[in-house]
């Protein structure tokens, strides 16, 4: 095993050293059970369940995708910056000092960590809504392709807030401030982006998380990964090129 | 391992903002010595130690471990072992799984995990969360992961803080073995009553400067302990004749056994003064180095930096409270 493999190696053990997995494990149980009740006790403004009579209702209610950016944009944000604040940073710089190896062997196994989080809370989710569609008068519609689709989808989409979420960590190093970047970064910048410029409403983070989980086809598929993975890319760019550069103090 | 590296710091200026938390400092530390990193809070130990190991970038000068910067090293981790800080590390997370990570990164074997919790003396409670530790813990903790890679070289800030007398004992022979082998040991403290028993050799810096280096020994023996019953007429002798630094200290100062007046002499080895007494024709009562004593040499040393640095009109006192502050 090379170095750069065992520093990620080494930062996917620091990301399930911790009880921060379970943490989020809890919140995407929650979120499915959310998603169940809704199945379970909502209706349509009408009284019915049409809002599940159609695969396509279906896929749309489990398109997971969206949450996984926003989730695991938290999850990446909260395991970059308390590596400042627990001043671990120092031991892994210390281990590997070329600092964007470091840097990029975290951001990798942070990438992994936040398509785990995708997948697994895509996963629960559709489970929960097919769980929950017998008490209506609907099976479950999505075919394995789409489930598969909206579980990649998930787990891409996962990986990307992931790494959004670690390059605002890196250059806040402060749990509340990460914390408070990525929610701006994922849930407030883009609705006001779209205000300001209404053609941007395709390539914002969720709207891009439908067209990956084939609910919407607003862009083409290439296209809506390489607009996620730009808005990934560039936090994390910057972080790269900061924690080069900053002292650790 | 027995090949230690020198450390070299060459020149080394670092700044935050306009102020020199290191000025143009230089010193090297030779392998199979003890050496002691001593200075106030403040003066730029900590900054020091973070620019030899690459955390910190300098504004001038290098620092080298063996021939290459710490960066450059092939295995940094299996060649300097560092203890920085006391809580770096997660709480959350158990000191063995800390060290697990740290020996996964590294491409340490495993099995050093168990033996370097064992030397830290923390083997009973690897498995207990980091959270829970005493700073003494936390110290062993550090210490073991310094330890991990059994590097020849090992930089260590404070290591004696927070330990009780047998872990200050178990650290100390741990070093003074390191040293004995041949690795290269630089510690950080201001714990002068340990230093004194640990280091073979000293670096003092205050204000990011340095004030003096080299063997304690030596150090210790360039200031002799001098009591006469003519201690006036040998003095001026040491004073002009061979033209060496002398104070005079009234009885019932500077040490229980001065219950005459003595001199503090610097600059003459303990031969020379001799001779210079008994060319005066002047008794000597002592004639000793002033041993013992390195929080005195330390407090000598700093202050009269303190004095060379301090603005006009400002005092000793008014730089030791800035000292405190930073």
């Amino acid at each position: 095993m090379n170095g750069w493999s065992r520093s990620v190696r080494a930062e996917l053990m620091k990301l399930t050293s911790t009880k921060m997995p379970w943490a989020f494990a809890v919140v995407l149980l929650v979120i499915a059970a959310i998603n169940a009740a809704a199945v379970a006790f909502g209706t349509d403004m009408d009284g019915s369940k049409a809002f599940v009579s159609t695969a396509a209702d279906q896929r749309s209610l489990v398109a997971f995708a969206g949450n996984a950016t926003m989730i695991a944009g938290l999850f990446g944000a909260i395991a970059v910056a308390r590596e400042y604040g627990h001043l671990t940073v120092i031991p892994t710089f210390l281990a590997e000092p070329r600092r964007r190896r470091a840097a990029a062997a975290q951001l990798v196994a942070i990438a992994i960590g936040g398509a785990v989080v995708g997948a697994v809370g895509a996963a629960l989710t559709i489970v929960a809504v097919a769980a929950a569609l017998p008490t209506t008068d609907f099976p479950f519609l999505v075919s394995v392709a789409g489930v598969l689709q909206v579980i990649g989808a998930s787990a891409l989409c996962g990986a990307a807030g992931a790494v959004l979420g670690a390059g605002i960590g890196t250059v806040v190093r402060n749990v509340g401030g990460a914390v408070t970047g990525a929610v701006l970064a994922l849930i407030v910048a883009p609705p006001l982006l779209v205000q300001l410029v209404s053609s941007a409403a395709s390539w914002v983070p969720s709207s891009l998380a439908l067209v990956l989980s084939g609910v919407t086809d607003d862009v083409g598929g290439p296209a809506a990964v390489a607009a996620l993975a730009a808005w990934a890319l560039v936090p994390a760019a910057i972080g790269v090129f900061v924690v080069q550069r900053r002292d650790v103090v | 391992m027995g090949e230690g590296l020198e450390l070299v710091v060459d020149r080394v200026t670092k700044r935050y903002g306009q102020r020199a938390v290191v000025d143009d400092l230089s010193f090297t530390v030779t392998p199979g010595r003890v050496t002691g990193f001593l200075g106030p809070n403040g003066s730029g130990k900590s900054t020091t130690m973070k620019v030899m190991l690459g955390l910190a970038s300098p504004d001038g000068g290098t620092a080298r471990v063996g021939d290459r910067a710490y960066a450059e090293l092939p295995e940094p981790s299996r060649t300097v072992g560092a203890a920085l800080e006391t809580n770096a590390f997660h709480p959350g997370r158990s000191g063995r799984d800390h060290l697990r990570i740290l020996a996964c990164a590294t491409g340490i074997a495993g099995r050093r995990v168990d033996e370097a919790l064992a030397t830290a003396g923390l083997a009973d409670a690897a498995d207990q969360r980091a959270g829970e530790y005493s700073l003494g813990m936390r110290q062993r903790l550090g210490l073991a992961a310094a330890l991990l890679g059994d590097p020849p070289v090992l930089v260590l800030d404070e290591p004696g803080n927070g330990l009780d007398p047998q872990g200050v004992r178990d650290l100390r022979d741990l070093l003074r073995g390191r040293a004995r082998r041949g690795d290269t040991v630089f510690v950080s403290s201001h714990l002068l009553g340990e230093v004194e028993h640990l280091v073979d050799d000293v670096v003092v810096i205050n204000k990011g400067k340095l004030v003096t280096t080299g063997s304690l020994q030596e150090l210790q023996q360039r200031t002799a302990v001098v009591r006469s019953p003519r201690p006036d007429r040998l003095a001026d002798a040491l004073r002009n004749d061979a033209g060496a630094t002398v104070d005079v200290v009234a009885a019932g100062h500077d040490g229980p056994d001065a219950a005459s007046p003595h001199l503090l002499v610097r600059g003459l080895s303990l031969d020379e003064i001799g001779s210079t007494a008994f060319t005066a024709g002047v008794e000597l009562w002592e004639l000793s180095a002033s041993a013992g004593s390195l929080e005195e040499m330390f407090l000598r040393w700093t202050a009269a930096t303190a004095e060379d640095v301090a603005a006009p009109g400002a005092t000793v006192a008014d730089q030791r409270r800035d000292e405190e502050v930073v």
